[in-house]
């Protein structure tokens, strides 16, 4: 018998269920509960017909975004350029400006208060074009400030050839401390400056009341019967009255001095910090960095646990297959 | 939707024959089919069109059904099922009316696992694809079980025409 006769004789007899079997069966199968309304499966399929386009649309969306947003910090930076503005601390004791890397003619010298005791610091940061101009920068500041009557406290100056700092501690007579800012300013590109005014007239007329109080019960005192202990109340009272003095006397002479901090160099100022541009989806970016960096470390330390239970999976189905040929083997 | 009571009628034979070749008895056959639907109607929200045709999905509950009674049979006594079966050879065809003797006997000389590939794909004319998917292995495994078995078939049943 060939092959094919085999292959037509077998599907020609192929076994029909007896009517006893189909009764008992049609019996059972009515008794099947309806099935139940299942939900769609997710495929692989469907779900990147969901997923591409939207993952498509987000990205889309960032690139068109993330252009557009690009321009709101530019007008926040160029808004701190300016820095000009006067800042108050407390209550008009003492008054600060700074200003950046503004390039000015001159600087915003605070003028000091007519008729007020007060602490005077400026800081002036001054770039020149090289070696030469920082030396000769140098000399002319404290040209100026000996001109005004003032002189230099200390002068520290670096040059190596190509580059070079300088910084002078100057003190010159706040009457005429702007005309000194003013005048050093011109040596130079102002790439910062700062200025602070500490009021003291508030703290030297405190001293003047003690002093008055004191020298009042000296003469009380002196005036009245002189025993030992009179006597040594005078003296400390005296000695008290002395220090007292003394303290006024430097808070007015530095007080009438103002302190320039002159930083000179040939050195280009640095580039100003890149902005950071957060676009709107930066909240989304940094979520999914999170969950990724979550899902790494869940892989990292799931993976082994994952692939210990796959191949148990693996070697349970290879045994069962085998006990199931074993089983099919016998005739 | 198809429900279990069409899909039994439209499936019956094919589950009935399917299981006649594998365990080459045709009285158990009808049993193990019966067990098979009662199983079915317990499971048939389990069932998922999705995935496969109702005939694939009873034709391996069957199969389960099939190995589930071969495990509890290899518990008996040896003498008691050879017994049984010599009965069963003296008194009727084993697996279909209308084989010849000689192909009968050569399909009882064949495996349950040689029958069950020929039941599936010869008698049932399911495609490779389904039959794999019944027997739980790769298609390609489903071809070469199927050409070794016919090799098989034909060689018993020319030993048997010899004789």
């Amino acid at each position: 018998m060939s092959r094919l006769d085999l292959l037509a004789e077998l599907r020609e007899t192929r076994p029909a269920a007896p009517a006893e079997l189909r009764e008992r069966v049609r019996e059972i199968a009515a008794a099947a509960p309806a099935p139940r309304r299942r939900r769609p499966r997710l495929t692989w399929r469907r779900g990147a017909v969901v997923l591409v386009p939207a993952v498509l649309a987000l990205a889309a969306a960032a690139i068109v975004l993330g252009r557009g947003g690009g321009s709101a910090p530019q007008v926040e930076h160029g808004a701190a350029r300016g820095l000009a503005p006067f800042r108050s601390a407390g209550s008009g004791s003492a008054l600060q400006t700074q200003v950046g890397a503004a390039d000015k003619a001159a600087p915003a010298a605070v003028p000091p208060t007519r008729g007020r005791l007060q602490d005077y610091d400026a800081t002036l940061a001054l770039r020149v074009r090289g070696t030469s101009a920082l030396s000769a920068a140098t000399k002319r500041a404290l040209a100026i400030v000996r001109s005004l009557g003032g002189f230099a406290a200390s002068v520290d100056v670096n040059a190596d050839g190509r580059q070079g700092d300088a910084a002078l501690r100057l003190r010159v007579p706040v009457t005429h401390v702007q005309d000194a800012l003013r005048r050093l300013g011109a040596l130079g590109t102002i790439t910062g400056e700062q200025t602070n005014v500490q009021d003291v007239q508030a703290g030297v007329n405190a001293i003047d009341r003690e002093i008055a109080r004191l020298q009042r019960q000296l003469g009380a005192l002196r005036a009245g019967p002189q025993t030992a202990t009179t006597t040594r109340k005078i003296a400390a009272i005296t000695a008290h009255v002395e220090r007292l003095q003394r303290s006024r006397a430097n808070t007015v002479r530095t007080a009438r001095l103002a302190t320039i901090s002159l930083a000179l160099t040939t050195r280009a100022p640095a580039p100003p910090p890149k902005p950071v541009h957060h676009g709107p989806l930066h909240g989304a970016v940094v979520a999914l960095t999170w969950l990724g960096i979550g899902a790494l470390y869940a892989l990292i330390v799931g993976g082994p646990v994952a692939a210990l239970l796959l191949a148990v999976w693996l070697a349970a189905r290879l045994l069962r297959r085998r006990a199931e040929q074993r089983l099919l083997e016998r005739p | 939707m198809t429900t279990l009571q069409q899909a039994a009628e439209a499936h019956l034979d094919e589950v009935y024959g399917y299981l006649a070749y594998l365990t080459g008895d045709r009285g158990l056959a009808e049993d193990l089919a019966a067990e098979t639907f009662e199983r079915a109607t317990r499971l048939w929200h389990r069932f998922d069109p999705e995935r496969g045709g109702a005939r694939t999905w009873l034709c391996q509950l069957a199969r389960s059904v099939a190995l589930d009674h071969f495990r509890s049979e290899r518990r008996r006594a040896r003498r008691e099922l050879a017994w049984a079966r010599e009965r069963a050879d003296a008194e009727e065809p084993r697996f279909a009316e209308g084989l010849s003797p000689a192909l009968e006997r050569a399909l009882g000389r064949l495996s349950a696992g040689e029958r069950e590939v020929v039941a599936l794909r010869v008698v049932l004319d399911l495609d490779g694809a389904t039959a794999s998917r019944v027997l739980g292995i790769s298609p390609s495994a489903c071809s070469t079980r199927l050409s070794r078995a016919l090799d098989r078939l034909e060689k018993e049943l020319s030993a048997d025409v010899a004789a």
